[in-house]
């Protein structure tokens, strides 16, 4: 699984880091930033989590 | 609110504001009931809501949120004569303040000021937990989060009196003032007074920088490498204690009313108090304190079908949004669900910038709480009124429980 924000999308409302903070982590703004795009099979449901999460749908996986 | 005047015969305009007022009572009331009859006949309401259009569909709220060309938010917002900052203002100017604003309401710096709203929630509970019961709205829901703010801004705790009654007139001048139009003349006399006082501590800072947010925004540089005027700081200022306050106190009241009427609630977080975010989460999405926001159209424009004249303002009703038929899950309440994008603290550029704080201050409140208090109800008998405005919290909470024996 791969994983990317659109930072176009993203408003900063911190939901991301907050349910995958294995998998992301906020910016001086408080913006979600990927930590490695490259999601491990272990990490895969957080990141499920925090795509429904985001009230922006800015994260996408592939 | 009654209307004295000396004409007999209630004349139209005067029938549909008892008729308005009648609506955002049962709005306030039961939001997922009032919504869930509106969109029966239209996913946009054209009736309903004071001077403006609403829309009802997640879409539709998404649109408007997001699509800054087509709705602008440059309207006047709570009397202030400029608009305020950043609320009031839309992009390019807007990103222009946020870039600025944002990194002072992160989660990390939120993070630095929570074990003082931990010391500030367990000095109030200290002061009523061996009374056994307490009003939770008037001692703690308001009082703390104004003297959140005071500490936040850098104002002496003192003025914390005079920040709950500044908040009160700012949110709902009608009720403080007795009615609409006194209400209107009281916000705007109170307006410039805020205006004033503030412009007094930004002097004070003017030679003697303190390490607090008023003086952060004085030495800030926007985009173009200069200073934010006084005038701008005054517009931020101005927005923070309009928007800041009421907005977290209604919803520790709109969570504090479920959890005290839902034992099973109490006991999941006593069992395992990991489940408080999540619990958070759902009722903010279920109760939505802040039903919704507005934007005015550019241009003539449509929405769900219905046409939209330039100039119209759209009401984006978040409390439909949050649960509707389209999310057949949203229909119910399930504290232990997790996060699924909430519309509560709205979306787009506009994203609450205090959503950070919000959480925070709601967390804090929780676990201190549920630390100390565990288990307890509402006051037998008690009628619970939520106030009919837009931000639908609730005046009198009164809460009771066993007195622990020592």
């Amino acid at each position: 699984m791969k994983v990317t924000i659109d930072a176009e999308r993203c408003q900063g409302h911190g939901r991301c880091y907050e349910v995958a903070p294995d998998v992301f982590t906020d910016d001086e703004r408080g913006r979600g930033e990927v930590i490695s795009a490259e999601v491990p099979v272990h990490l895969e449901d957080q990141v499920r989590s925090a795509v429904s999460a985001c009230p922006e749908k800015a994260i996408s996986i592939s | 609110m009654a209307d004295y005047g000396s004409s007999a015969a209630p004349t139209a305009d005067a029938e549909r504001e008892r008729q308005l007022d009648i609506w955002m009572q049962e709005r306030a009331t039961d939001p997922r009931v009032y919504y869930a009859e509106l969109r029966k006949k239209c996913p946009v309401d054209l009736e309903q809501h004071r001077d403006s259009i609403a829309v009802l569909d997640r879409t539709d709220i998404e649109e408007v949120l997001r699509n800054t060309d087509l709705f602008s938010n440059e309207q006047e917002i709570m009397g202030s004569a400029e608009p305020v900052i950043p609320l009031g203002v839309d992009p390019p100017l807007h990103s222009m303040y946020r870039r600025i604003l944002d990194p002072l309401f992160s989660p990390k710096k939120m993070a630095a000021l929570q074990p003082k709203v931990a010391a500030h929630v367990n000095e109030f509970i200290d002061g009523f937990i061996d009374d056994g019961e307490v009003d939770f709205s008037t001692a703690l829901a308001v009082p703390l989060v104004c003297l959140t703010f005071l500490s936040l801004l850098g104002l002496p705790t003192e003025e914390l009196d005079a920040m709950v009654h500044w908040k009160d007139i700012m949110i709902r001048p009608e009720i403080v003032a007795g009615s609409r139009e006194a209400g209107m003349e009281l916000q705007a006399k109170t307006v410039s007074e805020i205006y004033m006082r503030f412009a007094q501590e930004i002097e004070a800072r003017r030679d003697a920088p303190r390490d607090d947010l008023i003086s952060y925004f004085m030495t800030a540089e926007v985009d173009d490498g200069r200073r934010l005027t006084d005038g701008e700081i005054l517009r931020i200022l101005f927005l923070l204690l309009a928007a800041g306050l009421d907005t977290v106190t209604i919803s520790l009241q709109a969570i504090f009313n479920h959890l005290a009427t839902h034992p099973e609630a109490q006991q999941m977080i006593h069992d395992d108090p990991s489940q408080i975010d999540n619990v958070i989460e759902e009722l903010l999405r279920w109760e939505t304190p802040v039903m919704g926001t507005s934007r005015v159209a550019k241009v003539d424009t449509e929405l769900a079908g219905c046409p939209i004249p330039a100039g119209t303002k759209v009401m984006v009703a978040f409390a439909s949004g949050n649960v509707h038929e389209e999310f057949p899950e949203s229909l119910t309440l399930d504290l232990a669900r997790g996060d699924k994008a909430h519309l509560s603290f709205g979306g787009g550029n506009h994203r609450c910038l205090g959503s950070h704080l919000a959480r925070m201050e709601l967390r804090t409140v929780l676990r201190e709480w549920h630390k100390r208090i565990p288990f307890y109800e509402l006051k037998p008998g008690t009628e619970i009124v939520w106030v009919p405005s837009g931000l639908r919290g609730i005046d009198y909470l009164p809460l009771q429980w066993q007195i622990a024996v020592k």
